[in-house]
This record gives C-alpha cells, sequence and structure tokens, in this order.
C-alpha cells in the first residue's frame, strides 16, 4: 500500500512546490512587498497541506522550500521585474485566500494562477491621466505659496508631463533599460516645460519645470524600500531602494541635460 | 468680520487641497494598474489624507514630517478597513494614496543642486540647497512608510491583515 501511496505524495509536494515559488516570484515581480510576498506564498503551502514552508528572498531571486512528513523539496527562480501591478497582486491573494478556505484544490490553484493576465489601462488614457496629475501637483505647488491660479502654468505641466508619460510608456513596451528610459523622458519633459520659460508663456516657470517630472518620483519602490527594511527584509529593501535613487539620478541627468540644451536655469 | 474671511479663506483652500490632491491619487493608481473598482478608494484615501496633512501643517502648528506621519498612518487604516472588506492587500489602495505626500520636488532639488556643485564649483549655498531639501525627501519618504505600517504594526503584531 505504502508503494502506491509515497510517489503520489512526491509528486503532489513537488506540485505544490512550484506553485509555492510561482506564487512569490508573481508578487515580487509585479512590485509587492517582501513581507506579503512571503506570507501569501508560505500561507498557500500550508492551505495545500504541507507542514511548513520556508522561503528565502534575495534581490533577484526566490528559494522555496516545503516540507511534508520530514520531505523537502526546494526549488530557485530568478526574479525579474516586470513593472508595478496591483491587479496581479491582488488576484494571487485571493486565489491564496480561496485556498485556505477549502475551495480551491491543487490543480484549480495552478490553472487560476496561470489564468492570471496583468491588467494595463489603455495607454492614452494614463498619459492623460498623469498629465492631469501633474498639472493638480502644479496648482497644489501655487496654492502652497499662495499665489494664485495660473491657467497657462496649468496647461503647460499638463502637455508637457502627458507627453512624457506617452514616451515613458512607449519606451518601457520597447522594452528599454529604465534608467534609459527615464533619462530620456525627463528630458523630454523638461524640453516641453522650458518652451513656456523661454518663450515667457506662463507667469511662474519655475512651478511648470518642477511639476512636469513628478511623475519620475519612484514613490512605490521608495515606500517599499523603507517597508522591508522596517519589517527585517533588509536586503531586499537597500536592492529597491538603490534602485529608486538610481531612477532619480537617472531623471536628473535627463532634467540637466534638457536645462543645458535650452539653456534654462529656472530650477535652482 | 476680518476673521470670519480668513477662516472662509482656509476652509476655501482645504477643499481646494482635497480636490487637487484626488487627482494624482488616481492617476498614480492608474500607473500601478490598481484594479479599476478600487479607483475610488484611492482617490478618496488621496483627498483625505492630503487635506489631513495640509491642515495639521499649514492650519495646525506641526511640522511637516510629524503631520505626514498622522496622515499616513490615518489613511493605512482606512486602507486596512477597506482591504478586510474588499478581500486584498492595503497596500493596493494605501500606496496610491500617498503619492500626493511624496517629496518630489524636495528630491528633485536636492539632486540638482550637487549636480550644480559639480558644475560651478563648490559654494555653501548650494551644499545648504542640497542638505535641505535631501533631508526633508528622506524624513518624509520615512514618515510615510513609517505611517503606512505603524497599525499594521500597533494593532496587528503577528496576524496578517487580511
Amino acid at each position: 500500500m505504502s508503494t502506491d501511496y509515497q510517489p503520489w505524495v512526491k509528486d503532489d509536494q513537488r506540485e505544490v512546490t512550484r506553485l509555492c515559488a510561482q506564487t512569490g516570484l508573481m508578487l515580487l515581480q509585479h512590485s509587492a512587498e517582501s513581507a506579503l510576498a512571503e506570507s501569501v506564498a508560505r500561507r498557500l503551502g500550508l492551505a495545500l497541506r504541507m507542514d511548513s514552508v520556508e522561503i528565502a528572498l534575495m534581490a533577484n531571486g526566490i528559494t522555496v522550500t516545503t516540507i511534508r512528513d520530514g520531505r523537502c523539496h526546494t526549488t530557485v527562480r530568478r526574479n525579474i521585474d516586470r513593472g508595478i501591478n496591483m491587479h496581479v497582486v491582488t488576484e494571487v491573494q485571493r486565489t491564496m485566500l480561496l485556498t485556505e478556505e477549502k475551495k480551491l484544490g491543487l490543480a484549480e490553484v495552478a490553472r487560476r494562477l496561470d489564468e492570471i493576465k496583468p491588467f494595463r489601462y489603455p495607454r492614452w488614457l494614463v498619459s492623460v491621466m498623469v498629465g492631469l496629475s501633474c498639472a493638480a501637483f502644479a496648482r497644489l505647488g501655487l496654492l502652497a505659496r499662495g499665489a494664485d491660479a495660473d491657467l497657462g502654468t496649468f496647461v503647460l505641466t499638463f502637455v508637457a508631463s502627458g507627453v512624457a508619460m506617452q514616451v515613458r510608456q512607449w519606451l518601457a513596451h520597447l522594452h528599454f533599460n529604465p534608467l534609459l528610459n527615464f533619462a530620456t523622458a525627463a528630458f523630454v519633459a523638461t524640453s516641453i516645460a522650458a518652451q513656456g520659460v523661454i518663450h515667457g508663456w506662463v507667469d511662474s516657470p519655475k512651478v511648470a519645470m518642477s511639476a512636469c517630472v513628478l511623475l519620475f518620483v519612484p514613490g512605490f519602490p521608495l515606500i517599499n524600500a523603507v517597508s522591508d527594511m522596517v519589517k527585517g527584509y533588509i536586503n531586499t529593501g537597500i536592492s529597491r531602494g538603490v534602485m529608486a535613487v538610481l531612477l532619480l539620478l537617472a531623471c536628473c541627468g535627463g532634467i540637466v541635460f534638457a536645462m543645458t540644451v535650452w539653456n534654462a536655469w529656472t530650477w535652482l | 468680520m476680518e476673521r470670519l474671511d480668513l477662516v472662509m479663506n482656509m476652509l476655501l483652500s482645504l477643499l481646494q487641497d482635497f480636490g487637487l490632491a484626488a487627482v494624482p491619487a488616481v492617476g498614480f493608481a492608474m500607473i500601478f494598474n490598481v484594479p479599476k473598482p478600487a479607483l475610488k478608494y484611492c482617490a478618496v484615501a488621496g483627498a483625505i489624507g492630503h487635506a489631513l496633512r495640509f491642515s495639521l501643517y499649514k492650519i495646525g502648528p506641526l511640522p511637516i514630517e510629524w503631520a505626514t506621519l498622522i496622515a499616513a498612518s490615518v489613511i493605512s487604516m482606512i486602507g486596512i478597513y477597506w482591504a478586510q472588506k474588499w478581500r486584498a492587500h492595503p497596500k493596493v489602495f494605501t500606496v496610491a494614496a500617498i503619492i500626493p505626500m511624496i517629496p518630489g520636488v524636495y528630491s528633485f532639488t536636492a539632486l540638482l543642486a550637487l549636480v550644480e556643485i559639480e558644475r560651478k564649483g563648490f559654494t555653501p549655498e548650494l551644499l545648504r540647497t542640497a542638505f535641505d531639501n535631501g533631508f526633508k525627501a528622506v524624513f518624509i519618504v520615512a514618515a510615510l512608510a513609517l505611517g503606512l505600517a505603524l497599525p499594521g504594526m500597533l494593532f496587528y503584531r503577528r496576524r496578517p491583515v487580511v
């Protein structure tokens, strides 16, 4: 009897190990924080009847070991960044929650995870909304100084950041390196805003110049970096923080290059 | 009468702040591909957080870092409530909601001042600009991340939120 039983358990455990690795990897790839990736992968494994699930996260990889009846299975996956996608994070977490409630078995979990297709908003819509966002930032900046609303600044910021966002999404679609992408798009944004300064279209060019590049502030990596480190994942936190600072520096390079080309040094 | 005018002015700028902060919260939520039904939560939380910070440090007496910490932890508590109703991690709502409070202008000004030092040579004013803005940015980001983590650390010590 035991000869019938054991090969089945072995394959079963291998499948669970694979699913845990896939879950953790999907969360890491779409910029979930380390604590979430680890806890979701562990809870999925425990819900699929493992005795324990051990996970080690690295800056660009994940190691999963499942233990059942004293047998260990270990697997390693390499992590490639796929961009921030909260839709994937939500779907993966819901799969885990359904498994914990015993509504999904091994095969359904595997199918559900494979069926998750990253949802993306249409590119033009994102560009318009991000343009409006940066224009709102410009207005907030004016408000903080107690200055009056200025339609020219609003429109200039909207156009500059909307076009820059379109460039950023296009370059990301062509799989350019993110640092190169951010530098180029920041150059485009500052160049458009600089026209307003050169031709004197707006009353407060400084606000337009600073607001139109706010779409490049890597807010998610910065927050993830600090919260990883607060929760004890120092190494993933450091690597995310360094990446965020590098992105900021790349943008800075684009801004300085544009200001040199157009000779518009209004920022400082 | 003048007093009433002042109060009305403040209310008006608070209301403007509330409305304006909702826009970047939604815009950035779309960059993060937050699912459609959750976008309105991001907008509301972003507006509440930014307006709360505005009233704490512009109208109230707090320095900006402490105001940010309080606003971020309030957003986080709202986020946890929604997360449990909606079966998703609170970060899905909260990170987009704190985006309007991210110190973008401070961080860019600090880095540009460093570039200027390289370009024009050292002056104490430029170094001062770099340090003032850089530290502001670092402390505000730390306050945001800590504020987001605070309710979890205080009330859900070893339990998962969702």
